[in-house]
């Protein structure tokens, strides 16, 4: 090596720009393209896929399973998902074009067998979500077909942070990320212990039940809690401290167990007060993510007065500008999806993101329960539509969908 | 319904941080120009995430090139040019090593003695504070650390100057001496000139993660621009995370005009007679513009996006059978349920190595699925102490593997392997921080290729572009930037563009791909054949 004379030698650059050149021209003139991370990963986080409803069965007086499989015109096939992750269905309901986030009451182990691959939801026949649970109950059938986003969320059990004891604390259709984690567990593909306490005001509201009877497994307990029945036989009242502390591993304030709850959003409310009263660790408590309240006007920090009954948007895709009328009490998103312009709505909570579009006038309320904006947007006038509810009338801009 | 202008002076296919760049810098030269980004977001990786309401940092990297205020380097010029409010934090110190086997353990700082009364750019040498802190330590090499980073610092000044100019071989040779002289040489054969002890010469190495590239390959050329850059300016972190960065570029290229659209992929580039005239976006729209700069790979833009495919010149696919793809990542994210203080982390940057201190072995690992020895683990509160709950530590671990890693992971095995790499890589550290870390997480995510693939469309996940190795050595890249030009109108605006991976260096790649541009639309109207 002439190495050390280095500093007298002035033609290195010629002597790399050729020895690049020449790796050039020898080079073959045919390529062939191949991305196999890119085949991975659409396989793990496909587009909407199209599936088809092949079976509907009623799983309470009030509910529905509707079991999906992928169409005949789909040539993809249904992903991995964990237990607990969401589906996000696509719905023209009259001229509306709107999701809705469902969790998949069907295992993982399920979506991956094969010719027999799907995946399943149980829809109430609904007072929290009245307009598309009502639809989906009402007019979904066998044969009808549906696109579908999945694998969305983050409500699975990640055995890098969270304790191999389980407790689920669920209510209402709430039920269902914990049926495809039994299942699972049953399965034996998900290697914790889960015990699901579930909370009803009757035994007629139990959704699912003959599914959960059916899963035997030394690792899922499955204990009814019902609140409105003197005479039931078994756990009665809410799911409260005491309850919650009887079937934990160890005291909950030493994080033995990790609670998972999934539920309406008065119920998470009262939930998150028990286990606070326990000390429960933080980082030892998963919250599924809850909707939209009921009624926004009823939040505390809402304003108290000066809120239009009206008012109107302009939205703004691309050169072009939209106006359309939207209410208060809604969020824009809905305005968005009733005024039949596209927009992408995944989880409808404000937490993932997807609906991220730019407010450019206008005043609005976020629920700060449901703000789940990275800090850089909350300071620069982005708002998460499907938890943004205007106060005045607005100019957004959207993307072009 | 109309969507977009009938034509546009530019169109920039992605709106990472190059993209934006290129995009600021065609406005400014009152072009207009539209961004088609296919993600709902601006930064492609400079980004974060959100998990049950707290913000975590997805690129844990530093942002160079920026310098103190009154000795401000060249990126921090640019963003103030170009109307980018950012509000940074330093970042404390450049690193720390340890590598047990070597028996290093040491901190080293940025920055010379009498910043800010003299400047990078000073006639004489400069003595940096790192030389006396590898002195205290290891006796004897003050005088050649300090040799070395001031022959890195003339050498980066000439890389600087030449950003912006062209010479004559001549005035390269008079002004430019340094940088002539070392062009042809690695960094292993320059550093093995100095009289340095082999433990020193492993610390002055410890950034190569930073260009993905063992120091016996990687070009002193560059070598010289990251370690001047960063021992003369130190680092920095966006006070809103790198989302923070991405959003107030993308409101600057707002401002200046540009109309940037999400959530648009684009599935074709349109060329005529060797020259581009347009692109078709996934959903159907064709837009027209006789200019594009893409952060799509080469690799795809030639294979999958160029139509018709006959328009493709075989040196384009030559090119692509010589270059060879760089590293991608692996990273660990984790929010902790303490202080960094009581997790026994004390520095915003640790490179560790379980193995004597070797890039060549630490590449070769990255050929594999795991047994990866040389880790980078941040500790974003220490730059950023508002960037978790108060009583919380953001912590992430990286390693630097190449594609091939990945490439027979199956999607039923995709999770699994996640958390087995993940966990290899957190007992390391544990292990090391005398901690079990998996006793203290509140959010974690793993991020793979697939990651990198499924945000920013990336061929093969890769984030560093190409090798930047003596193979394709960035001052041949230089000298060839005419010849690598395969269709007129076409300009790349990613880490695999001229000047390599890192946040900085890609908002420089989108300075030059907007010059590429701006030269090509200057040529096209002289010979009269565009408008």
């Amino acid at each position: 090596m002439k190495i050390k004379g280095f500093l007298k030698d002035v033609t290195g650059a010629s002597r790399v720009t050729k020895r690049r050149k020449k790796l050039f021209d020898e080079a073959s003139t045919t390529y062939t393209y191949s991305d196999p991370i890119r085949e991975v990963e659409e396989e793990v986080h496909p587009s909407p896929l199209l599936m088809k409803v092949s079976a509907v069965e009623n799983v309470s007086p009030t509910t529905k399973k509707f079991t999906f499989v992928p169409s005949e015109k789909e040539t993809r096939k249904l992903p991995p998902f964990q237990a607990g992750q969401f589906v996000s269905l696509k719905l023209d309901i009259g001229t509306t074009k709107t999701t809705r986030p469902y969790s998949i009451c069907s295992a993982p182990f399920e979506a991956r067998q094969g010719k027999d691959s799907f995946f399943a939801i149980a829809v109430r026949n609904g007072k929290t979500d009245g307009f598309a649970a009502n639809y989906l109950y009402s007019n979904l059938k066998v044969g009808d077909e549906l696109w579908a986003e999945l694998p969305c969320g983050q409500f699975y059990h990640e055995p890098l942070r969270d304790a191999t004891h389980v407790v689920a604390l669920a209510g209402g259709s709430g039920i269902t990320p914990f049926v495809s984690m039994a299942k699972e567990v049953a399965h034996g593909t998900l290697p914790i212990d889960l015990t699901i306490l579930y909370g009803s005001v009757s035994t007629k509201d139990i959704i699912l039940e003959k599914e959960l009877s059916e899963i035997h497994s030394d690792h899922v307990r499955f204990v009814n809690v019902i609140s409105g029945e003197e005479d039931y036989q078994g756990e009665k009242g809410f799911l409260s401290a005491e309850l919650i502390k009887k079937y934990s591993f160890g005291n909950p304030s030493e994080g033995k167990t990790t609670y998972f709850v999934c539920g309406p959003l008065p119920m998470y409310r009262f939930v998150k007060g028990e286990l606070e009263k326990l000390h429960v660790p933080a980082k030892r408590i998963r919250m599924e993510v809850f909707g939209a309240p009921r009624d926004i006007t009823k939040e505390q920090d809402y304003p108290k007065e000066g809120v239009p009954s009206k008012v109107r948007i302009h939205v703004l895709r691309g050169i072009q500008e939209d106006v359309i009328d939207a209410s208060p009490l809604e969020s824009v998103a809905v305005a968005l999806e009733r005024a039949g312009i596209p927009n992408h709505t995944r989880c409808r909570s404000g937490a993932c993101g997807y609906c991220r579009s730019e407010l450019l006038d206008g005043k609005v309320y976020i629920p700060k329960d449901s703000d789940g904006r990275r800090l850089a947007d909350k300071e620069n006038g982005y708002i998460h539509a499907c938890q943004t509810y205007p106060l005045s009338d607005l100019t957004i801009c959207i993307p072009i969908i | 319904m109309a969507f977009y202008k009938d034509r546009y002076d530019a169109i920039v296919i992605g709106g990472a941080l190059a993209g934006m760049s290129c995009a600021l810098s065609l406005a400014k030269a009152g072009k207009s120009v539209l961004i088609l980004e296919r993600h709902n977001l601006p930064g492609g990786i400079a980004t974060s995430f959100v998990r049950s309401g707290k913000e975590m940092e997805a690129t844990l990297h530093e942002m160079m090139s920026l310098g103190p205020k009154d000795d401000p380097l060249y990126i921090r010029d640019y963003l103030e040019k170009m109307n980018v409010a950012i509000d940074w934090l330093r970042v404390p110190e450049a690193y720390e090593l340890t590598s047990p086997k070597d028996g290093i353990d040491i901190v080293l700082h940025a920055g010379y003695k009498d910043q800010g009364k003299l400047h990078y750019d000073d006639k004489q040498d400069l003595e940096f504070i790192a030389a006396n802190e590898i002195e205290k330590a290891y006796p004897g090499n003050r005088d050649e650390v300090n040799r070395l980073l001031n022959l890195c610092r003339k050498v980066y000044l000439s890389t600087l100057y030449l950003n912006d100019h062209t010479l004559s071989k001549l005035q390269m040779l008079k002004d430019h001496e340094e940088l002539v002289k070392t062009a042809g040489y690695s960094t292993k054969e320059v550093m093995d000139t100095f009289a340095l002890k082999k433990e020193v010469k492993d610390i002055l190495s410890a950034y190569w993660v930073y260009v993905g590239q063992p120091i016996s390959s990687l070009p002193f050329t560059i070598y010289s621009f990251l370690m001047a850059d960063y021992f003369l300016g130190g680092s920095y972190v966006a006070r809103g995370f790198s989302h923070g960065m991405s959003v107030a570029m993308a409101k600057a290229c707002e401002k200046a005009g540009v109309q940037f659209e999400y959530c648009q992929e684009v599935e074709k580039i349109l060329v005529e007679k060797g020259h581009v005239k347009g692109v078709r976006t996934k959903r159907g729209y064709t837009i027209y513009s006789d200019y594009v700069a893409s952060a799509p790979y080469p690799n795809k833009v030639f294979s999958t996006m160029i139509e018709p495919k006959s328009e493709v010149p075989e040196r384009a696919y030559q090119s692509l059978n010589a270059r060879k793809m760089s590293v991608t990542c692996f990273s660990v994210v984790m929010l902790l349920d303490q202080k960094p203080e009581d997790l026994n982390i004390h520095s915003y940057s640790v490179f560790s190595s379980e193995i004597p201190f070797d890039t060549d072995k630490f590449w070769e690992e990255g050929k594999h699925l795991g047994g990866w020895s040389y880790l980078s683990t941040i500790c974003l509160n220490l730059a950023n102490p508002q960037c978790t709950p108060e009583g919380m530590t953001s912590l992430s671990i990286t390693v630097l593997p190449l594609p091939e890693a990945f490439f027979s992971v199956k999607a039923d095995d995709y999770y699994s392997m996640k958390r087995r790499l993940a966990k290899e890589m957190i007992d390391k550290v544990s292990a090391r921080l005398g901690i079990n870390l998996l006793d203290h997480i509140v959010e974690i995510e793993m991020e793979s290729p697939m990651t990198m693939s499924r945000y920013t469309g990336d061929y093969n996940g890769g984030v560093y572009g190409y090798q930047h190795s003596m193979d394709d050595s960035v001052v041949a890249r230089l000298a060839q930037i005419k010849d690598d030009i395969y269709i007129q109108g076409l300009a790349w605006c990613a880490s695999h563009a001229l000047t390599g991976n890192g946040m900085a260096c890609n908002i420089n790649n989108g300075r030059i791909a907007a010059r590429t541009l701006l030269t090509m639309m200057e040529e096209d109207e002289k010979k009269g054949e565009r408008r």
